[in-house]
């Protein structure tokens, strides 16, 4: 089967088209319409992927293998941690989030727990200490924010 | 003798000792960036920009120090091969061949040591070929108009894919994805185009970011799904037992290597890997039945090695010169001259002379700094290869969070860079190639502009773009690029892989 490469030519058709669209509806540049206005190169990047994605729905590649369940679950929680990480960055400080993404990250990759979020810990004091003291970059303090007046 | 000049006050900008030191930081984190599995050339300077920036540089500094890791990347992606028989990088899969079997035959130090003289000739002859070829081909550039350059580029995306390269429709694909993701935000007319009315996304998207998120968090995915986290476990590097006869009697095949490599890296499409596997094939047929290449033949570890350092230099002339890069390397090179506000190309060997000879010095200095590193170091280079991708990978992703992190404060940004991991991690899944969508994203801006001025001047008549000769002549390399590895891409493609037999 070469499930993927048809699927993948479905939705990039549609882009195209909405992108194609998209571009017709531009307002005109002031100073009326010119020879080349904002809509040229959008246009013809339109067709360009429109031809590409009907070659691939014609004529696709064979499939790569996709992940199995419970490697999708792991895949899963490491954007899930990317996106918590981002998250709490601001609110508990570089140091412990990065503790608990870098942790969290090493352990579903396969290190054992304790050695995993001490290497979070490490990572993120170093680089903390490095960025806020050598460089001079503050990254932000967060809960530890007490220690940073004493 | 102008170029000499030039070449001099180069040297006065590269020997200044802050941009010496930034080369030798440059050099060694090349080194490891090249070494580590999983942590790729591209990748490495990709996540090297952001704090490029943020430690505020100089532009010519900030490019000797990247340009050094360029270098030492391609010096680095051979420890692996050799050691692990995993190549760093493509071009290094040829380097596997002998220079494993030399390590299992106890000579890893001898391997190694070979692969780092083969690789600092090939380098070496290479910046030289940089230093004849780059001003006479920007002088020649300087008579290009809009429409040449229109063309010029097309023909950057054509042959991106390589002679070796898989698909083409594939290529092309990603070459429009990347273009129009670069016509978000307010274009030359003051046109918002595809904003939304996301304040964020007026200014259109960084490529940075894209860079760093297509690059480093696919490669985090693409680690948790192989389950590769525990890596391998390392060789025992023997002490070093090498004659200046054993040196010399590699010289030879250094040289060759280093011309094919540098011719490889030059043209459109051919490529680091393609410069090594030549020089290889060759260099096995010149010895013939003297070589005992495949079990260890030293002279089988020089000449690829020869051959992509020197593929990597020539890579840079048409980088410098007319602003389009071959590979996925020099592109993130780009990407870093555009955020500095250098325009590349033709004009910048005038404009901004001091940056480029300087970076061209730096490449001179930054050879016989990694050649004195990678000898006496390697033993370091050797011990953090065995720390495993599964503490190592999840540090990269963090460095990379705070270089995106400290270039805006802005969490916008972050979620930016996550989703365009994903996004990596799905096309590299359907084998949709990622340089091309970088490459577009970088040459959209100018590409659209080219359009334009060449259609304004001719009054809207689109055969402007193919009505020099110069035009058609590009027009025509870049259709021979894309049929070209329909006829032999197959051929080379099995021929590359039945010799190296690691496949992937």
């Amino acid at each position: 089967m070469a499930l993927n490469d048809r699927v993948f030519g479905v939705l990039m058709l549609v882009l195209a088209v909405a992108y194609g669209w998209g571009a017709t509806q531009f307002p005109e540049p002031f100073g009326g319409a010119e020879s080349v206005g904002p809509e040229t190169f959008p246009t013809v990047l339109a067709v360009v992927l429109a031809l590409t994605s009907l070659y691939l729905i014609v004529k696709p590649d064979p499939d790569n293998a996709w992940p199995s369940g419970s490697l999708w679950l792991e895949l899963i929680i490491a954007v899930v941690v990317l996106i918590a990480y981002t998250l709490l960055l601001q609110p508990l400080g570089f140091v412990i989030a990065t503790t608990l993404a870098v942790g969290t990250l090493c352990w579903r990759m396969g290190a054992a727990v304790l050695r995993a979020y001490l290497t979070g810990l490490v990572a993120g004091v170093v680089v903390f200490l490095l960025f806020t003291y050598a460089l001079d970059l503050p990254l932000p303090w967060g809960l530890l924010g007490v220690l940073e007046t004493s | 003798m102008e170029t000499l000049n030039y070449l001099i006050d180069g040297f006065g900008v590269a020997l200044q000792p802050h941009n010496l030191m930034f080369a030798l930081l440059g050099a060694f984190l090349g080194t490891l960036i090249g070494a580590l599995p999983g942590l790729g050339p591209a990748n490495g300077v990709a996540i090297l920009i952001p704090l490029a920036f943020t430690l505020g540089l100089q532009p010519d500094t900030a490019l000797i120090m990247l340009t050094a890791v360029y270098a030492g990347a391609m010096y680095g992606g051979r420890i692996s091969s050799i050691l692990l028989n995993i190549p760093g990088d493509e071009p290094a899969m040829m380097t596997c061949l002998d220079g494993y079997p030399m390590a299992q035959k106890g000579k890893a130090a001898e391997a190694l040591a070979i692969s780092a003289v083969a690789s600092f000739i090939g380098s070496l002859i290479a910046t030289i070929g940089l230093i004849l070829l780059a001003p006479l081909l920007a002088r020649f550039a300087l008579t290009f108009g809009a429409a040449e350059y229109f063309a010029l580029f097309v023909l950057a995306f054509a042959t991106l894919g390589g002679i070796t390269g898989k698909n083409p429709i594939k290529t092309i694909m990603a070459a429009a994805i990347g273009l129009m993701i670069a016509t978000v935000g307010i274009d030359n007319t003051g046109t918002q185009r595809y904003t939304f009315g996301v304040l964020e996304l007026y200014e259109g998207i960084d490529f940075i970011i894209a860079i760093v998120g297509l690059f480093a968090i696919s490669e985090l995915l693409f680690f948790i799904e192989e389950r590769a986290g525990g890596g391998k476990p390392a060789m025992v590097v023997n002490k070093l037992k090498l004659s200046w006869r054993d040196i010399v009697a590699m010289l030879p095949t250094s040289f060759r290597g280093g011309v094919l490599g540098f011719i490889a890296g030059v043209l459109p499409g051919a490529g680091a890997s393609l410069g090594s596997f030549i020089s290889y094939t060759l260099e096995k047929k010149i010895l013939g039945k003297k070589g005992y290449f495949g079990e260890g033949d030293p002279r089988g570890v020089a000449a690829p090695e020869a051959g992509n350092n020197g593929a990597s230099s020539g890579a840079l002339v048409p980088m410098l010169t007319l602003g389009v890069p071959g590979s996925g390397t020099t592109a993130v090179l780009l990407a870093l001259l555009i955020s500095l506000n250098i325009t590349p190309g033709p004009l910048m060997f005038t404009q901004n002379a001091d940056i480029v000879w300087g970076v061209i010095a730096a490449l001179l200095i930054g050879n016989f700094l990694l050649l004195l590193l990678n000898i006496p170091l390697v033993g370091i280079f050797v011990k953090l290869l065995s720390v495993p991708p599964m503490y190592l990978l999840p540090i990269v992703t963090m460095v990379a969070f705070v270089g995106i992190y400290s270039i805006s404060n802005s969490a916008f940004d972050l979620y930016f860079m996550v989703a365009f991991g994903v996004g990596g991690y799905f096309l590299r899944k359907l084998e949709i190639p990622l340089v091309p969508i970088i490459l577009g994203l970088l040459l959209g801006p100018e590409m659209e502009k080219n359009l334009r001025h060449a259609l304004d001047i001719a009054d809207g008549d689109w055969t402007v773009l193919w009505s020099s000769g110069l035009a058609i002549g590009l027009w025509s390399v870049a259709i021979v690029g894309l049929i070209l590895p329909y006829l032999v891409g197959p051929i080379l493609r099995q021929r590359m892989k039945g010799k190296s037999g690691v496949g992937d």
